[in-house]
């Protein structure tokens, strides 16, 4: 199925609802003086875009808009997952006090926006299209990062997240514009088709295109040496933008990395496995990628007293967990992702939303907020963060452990024992900072200082909701495995 | 005859016509404000006191160059002394090439070939005027910036938000107004003013785009910054605004920019709307009179009847310019901001609507 | 080499100009005149455009680039306090290693670019005019990203206005909206309102009864 842009419209159902409440809080924004309306109706656009591409799900397969987005499996896993992510945002968002009187409909006009983004990143099939897509989730994110303007620490990460964005998206233009010169199309389908063919002369020229290209996509999915600016930005901006940032865009990144890398410069073989294209040897570039990304993002957590910080580093560390799923080149590696990017939505939004209550409660991020939290009121917020936690580290029976089982799973049936050594060992050395909070919120007693943990019921809902999440997916994983399997049909014409 | 021969003509043609009429209207403004202030003018020309009357243009047209080449070329201390230098150019380059793409007859036959009586068959013209007018602004940004001077500062970041905020009214206007014509060759929007409608009126634009018109106009007048829209120089508060610090032969650079840029307007305005070179009822073969039958007429005489008539209606528009000039005070800047962006955008931006919708529904859009 | 005609001059010549100004915004010192050579750069990208026969896009990147980002871009440039003036106070920030790095690059992908050989279409008839095929083109294939393009300036517009907004903190730490951190005098705010400032000298006499 092929369809021109009027037929489209009616597969396109999540992007409208987003785009139609992103310019309705603008406006209603103007009429109504009760602002935490604004909030409420995008969570429902977040909801409504979840269920919209849920009831995607059985549509025929196909390319819209003229081939510029691809509707297939693939897509509507990831539109699905990122309208979850939307909603999260917004759902901390409405419960975070740093976020009080900071011009909501512009902030959730913006959100909404990004979210947008991100649902075109996942489909495109267009380098035109990805890269556009790319370009909007990035200029919004800068916005959101210094969304706070009396906070001289966003403003500043904002500005680095800026200038390092443009860097990296100059590189990726221009890796684009390479490929196009040698594909002749901007066609993800008729680029695998065209650089099938191998040629002598232009494997360099492909070769540093693709780099370049690469640093736009590792800059988005935070990736060794694109990864400087997110210690910063995720410090610096607010904390709902930074669990969007960490789940949200790197997810849309991963999405769109996949895709490309999968569609356009890999051709699908019998049983599952992939191929690069002749003398294009990418993946042994990302195993190089993934390996420093993993260690250097747990090396530095280690050193960090700021959670919000470290949560940063781990989240470098994680996306170089997930890489290990990118370079083996078959479906399983591809299933261990998707299933992965999922249970790290369930125990890094968990981890960043007991870090919001401990920050709603004594306005502090750094490791001292959350000492003795368990005998201060904050059981349940301490035993959902410790759960996040082990998730994080990888430690069974939390989701996190099946993530990593399949993941390493997948590199040792390429018999890939480097990379699976060094992932290993990597995940011991974070089990030592995610232990050490679990260990100052139980084992450290606190100070008479220290104010008495107050939760608001629905940030304590959704850690609740989401530690149980951790839990059961830890145990009972069928179900998203299955769907991961499901979701792994890329449609190229 | 080489093309290039035929090229360099009119090129030629084009620029004394701009730069005379620029002259011209220098005088006609004299005049013309003395006859709105009830006063006399310029009347002190003569030729070594030999001639028995007032040669009135004269001042304009040799006194007043003679009297600003020959005026001292000041140049302040700790100014940027070649961008102090390059500013008049670039105010004057982009008025002078914009009359490029606006054409000021029809194509007449000369030694066997076909010559457009314009200075380049551009397809884009619209565009490439729009992009050229656009230009205007760098001549006041950069003199107020090298002058070093805080009026001239002052007045060319005036300048500059000025003409950004009305470049995109009158961008949305000219929109409205492709759509209407369905082309962006001012040569064929011409041709497709020489129809008449109703068996007598000629087909002019204005009576398709009247909105647009209006939006065109003042923006047009805007763009050239000329009272009302003068508070990029608004002697009262800027002293010269951004050529405070001009003097001689570069001020009068300023000065013939600032007419061309009205010669412009009126020859944008002319094509537009106002049929561009055709005169009513006349047709290559002669006049086609409503009620009076055919008048034959030879194909030179057309030629010249269009040229006649393209110059007198862009005439009329210059005309028009400096009676507005004179007539109304120099706006506020919050009120330029406001007519700007709060009134003339979204009328701009409504018509654009209303003429795709009437498309649209008459079934022209394919 | 190719052999020499006018087309092959002009193209040198625009692209020449081209790197030219871009060489120029990166090494003068003074940020006004590499924003003027910014436009030298736009021009000849502008010439090159002509020289595709492209002239709808060499007009728009005319009217787009010179008209319009550029002029805000000197705009912003002069409302922004002694930006020409400022000194950058670490001169040395690693300009060797960046040349190296950077010459080596360009070595390297001018080394691939050499041998390498580019899709070509079939030469065909070029038409007359490129407006009416990018007009079709922009509303028929490419309607979704220019949709989108549409989208993030709107959400780009919003955000520039939240970035750009005034806010000073008030002593006890909450934010002060914009409107009532602008001192003006009375004077002004008559010429600006005469009815707000009436407002205004209502509610002083209020206070200073109470």
């Amino acid at each position: 199925m092929n369809l021109s842009s009027v037929e489209s419209l009616a597969y396109s159902l999540p992007e409208l609802i987003l785009v139609f409440a992103t310019v309705g809080i603008l406006m209603l924004d103007l009429l109504i003086t009760r602002k935490r309306i604004l909030g409420e109706l995008a969570l429902c656009a977040c909801g409504g875009a979840a269920l919209a591409s849920a009831l995607l799900a059985g549509a025929e397969q196909g390319y819209l808009f003229n081939q510029m987005v691809a509707l297939d499996g693939f897509a509507i896993f990831f539109k699905l997952f990122l309208s979850l992510s939307a909603f999260a945002a917004v759902y901390m968002s409405l419960g975070s006090r740093e976020l009080d009187n900071e011009h909501p409909g512009e902030y959730y006009t913006l959100l909404l926006a990004a979210a947008t983004g991100t649902f075109y990143m996942a489909s495109a099939t267009n380098l035109l299209m990805a890269y556009l897509a790319l370009e909007f989730v990035s200029l919004t994110s800068y916005v959101l990062t210094g969304f706070i303007r009396a906070s001289r620490r966003g403003s500043e990460a904002a500005l680095k997240y800026l200038i390092y964005g443009g860097v990296a998206s100059g590189a990726m233009v221009y890796g684009m514009s390479l490929i196009f010169g040698l594909a002749g199309s901007l066609d993800y389908a008729t680029i695998g088709e065209r650089l099938l063919v191998p040629s002598e002369a232009n494997g360099p020229i492909l070769f540093i295109a693709v780099l370049l290209v690469l640093a736009g996509f590792g800059y988005k999915i935070s990736m060794v040496p694109f990864h400087m600016w997110s210690p910063d930005v995720y410090q610096g901006a607010p904390l709902p933008v930074t669990a969007y940032l960490s789940v949200g865009s790197k997810a849309a990144g991963f999405a769109m990395m996949i895709r490309f890398f999968y569609v356009a410069l890999s051709h699908a073989g019998a049983g599952g496995v992939w191929a690069t294209i002749e003398g294009l040897e990418w993946p042994n570039l990302i195993v190089l990628g993934s390996i420093i990304t993993m260690t250097l993002g747990n090396l530095a957590a280690l050193r960090q007293d700021n959670v919000k910080r470290l949560l940063a580093y781990s989240s470098i560390a994680h996306a170089g967990y997930i890489l290990m799923g990118f370079v083996v080149l078959s479906d399983a590696g591809l299933r261990a992702m998707l299933f992965y990017i999922a249970t790290y939505y369930l125990m890094n939004l968990g981890a960043f939303t007991v870090l919001m209550m401990v920050l709603n409660n004594s306005d502090r991020e750094d490791m001292e907020a959350f000492r003795g939290l368990a005998w201060r009121g904050g059981a349940l917020p301490a035993a959902a963060m410790a759960v996040f936690m082990f998730s994080l580290a990888g430690v069974p029976p939390f989701a996190g452990f099946i993530g990593k089982f399949y993941l390493f799973a997948a590199v040792i049936d390429k018999e890939m024992w480097m990379l699976a050594i060094v992932a290993a060992l990597n995940s011991v050395v974070s089990l030592y900072y995610y232990a050490r909070i679990v260990r100052t919120m139980y084992l450290d007693q606190p100070l008479k200082s220290d104010p008495v943990m107050t939760t608001d019921w629905h940030s304590g809902a959704f850690a609740g909701v989401l530690a149980v999440g951790t839990i059961v997916f830890g145990v009972y994983w069928r179900p998203l495995i299955d769907l991961a399997d499901k979701s792994l049909v890329f449609f190229r014409g | 005859m080489s093309l290039w021969a035929i090229g360099a003509v009119k090129s030629l043609l084009v620029l004394v016509f701009v730069l005379q009429l620029s002259a011209f209207l220098l005088w006609i403004e004299r005049k013309g404000s003395a006859l709105i202030q009830n006063r006399i003018g310029a009347n002190r020309a003569n030729i070594f006191g030999v001639v028995p009357f007032n040669l009135g243009f004269l001042n304009t047209l040799v006194a007043d160059p003679i009297k600003m080449f020959t005026k001292e070329d000041f140049i302040p201390a700790g100014c940027d002394r070649f961008l102090h230098a390059l500013a008049p150019f670039m105010a004057l380059f982009p008025a002078l090439i914009t009359f490029a793409a606006i054409p000021f007859g029809d194509s007449i036959v000369l030694g066997g070939e076909t010559v457009e009586l314009r200075v380049v068959d551009l397809d884009v013209g619209l565009l490439y005027i729009l992009a050229m007018v656009s230009m205007g602004v760098y001549g006041a940004v950069i003199a107020g910036w090298a002058s070093n001077n805080r009026w001239a500062l002052l007045g060319s970041i005036r300048g500059s938000a000025q003409m950004i905020s009305y470049e995109l009214a009158m961008g949305l206007a000219l929109v409205s107004v492709v759509l209407s014509y369905g082309t962006l060759d001012m040569q064929d929007m011409v041709h497709a003013q020489g129809r008449t409608v109703l068996g007598f009126l000629p087909a002019w634009g204005v009576f398709f785009q009247p909105v647009a018109f209006i939006i065109i106009f003042v923006a047009g007048m805007a763009e050239s910054k000329r009272v009302p829209f003068d508070i990029p120089e608004a002697e009262s508060e800027l002293i010269a605004g951004y050529f405070t610090e001009y003097s001689g032969g570069k001020q009068a650079s300023f000065m013939l920019a600032d007419f061309a840029e009205v010669v412009v307007v009126a020859g944008l305005v002319t094509t537009l709307f106002f049929g561009g070179w055709q005169f009513p009822w006349l047709a290559a073969d002669g006049f086609h009179l409503p009620l009076m039958g055919t008048i034959e007429v030879s194909a030179l005489v057309v030629t010249l009847l269009q040229l006649m008539a393209f110059s007198l209606k862009v005439l009329f528009f210059c005309w028009l310019q400096i009676l507005v000039r004179w007539t109304v005070p120099r706006f506020r800047y919050d009120q330029l901001m406001d007519l700007g962006w709060k009134g003339m955008l979204p009328i701009a931006l409504a018509n654009v609507v209303f003429t795709a919708a009437l498309i649209l529904a008459r079934g022209e859009g394919s | 080499m190719e052999e020499f005609s006018l087309s092959v001059a002009a193209f040198y010549f625009m692209a020449g100009l081209t790197l030219l100004g871009a060489g120029g915004v990166v090494f003068t010192e003074n940020i006004v005149y590499s924003a003027l050579s910014l436009m030298v750069s736009f021009f000849g990208v502008a010439g090159l455009y002509i020289f595709l026969n492209a002239d709808f896009v060499a007009g728009v990147q005319v009217l787009v680039y010179v008209g319009g980002v550029l002029v805000l871009t000197l705009f912003a440039v002069m409302l922004t306090h002694q930006i020409a003036e400022i000194e950058v106070s670490n001169k040395s920030v690693g300009r060797v290693p960046a040349l190296l790095i950077c010459g080596g690059l360009f070595l390297v992908i001018a080394k691939a670019l050499r041998g390498a050989e580019f899709f070509t279409t079939p030469g065909g008839q070029v038409s007359e005019s490129s407006t009416y095929g990018i007009g079709n083109l922009l509303l028929r294939e490419y309607i979704l990203p220019f949709e989108l393009a549409s989208v993030v300036l709107l959400a780009v517009l919003v955000g520039a206005v939240v970035l750009s907004r005034k806010e000073v903190i008030a002593p006890d730490g909450t934010p002060v909206p914009e409107r009532e951190t602008i001192p003006l005098t009375e004077g002004q705010r008559v010429m600006s309102s005469p009815r707000a400032a009436l407002a205004g000298a209502a509610a002083k006499q209020k206070v200073s009864d109470v």
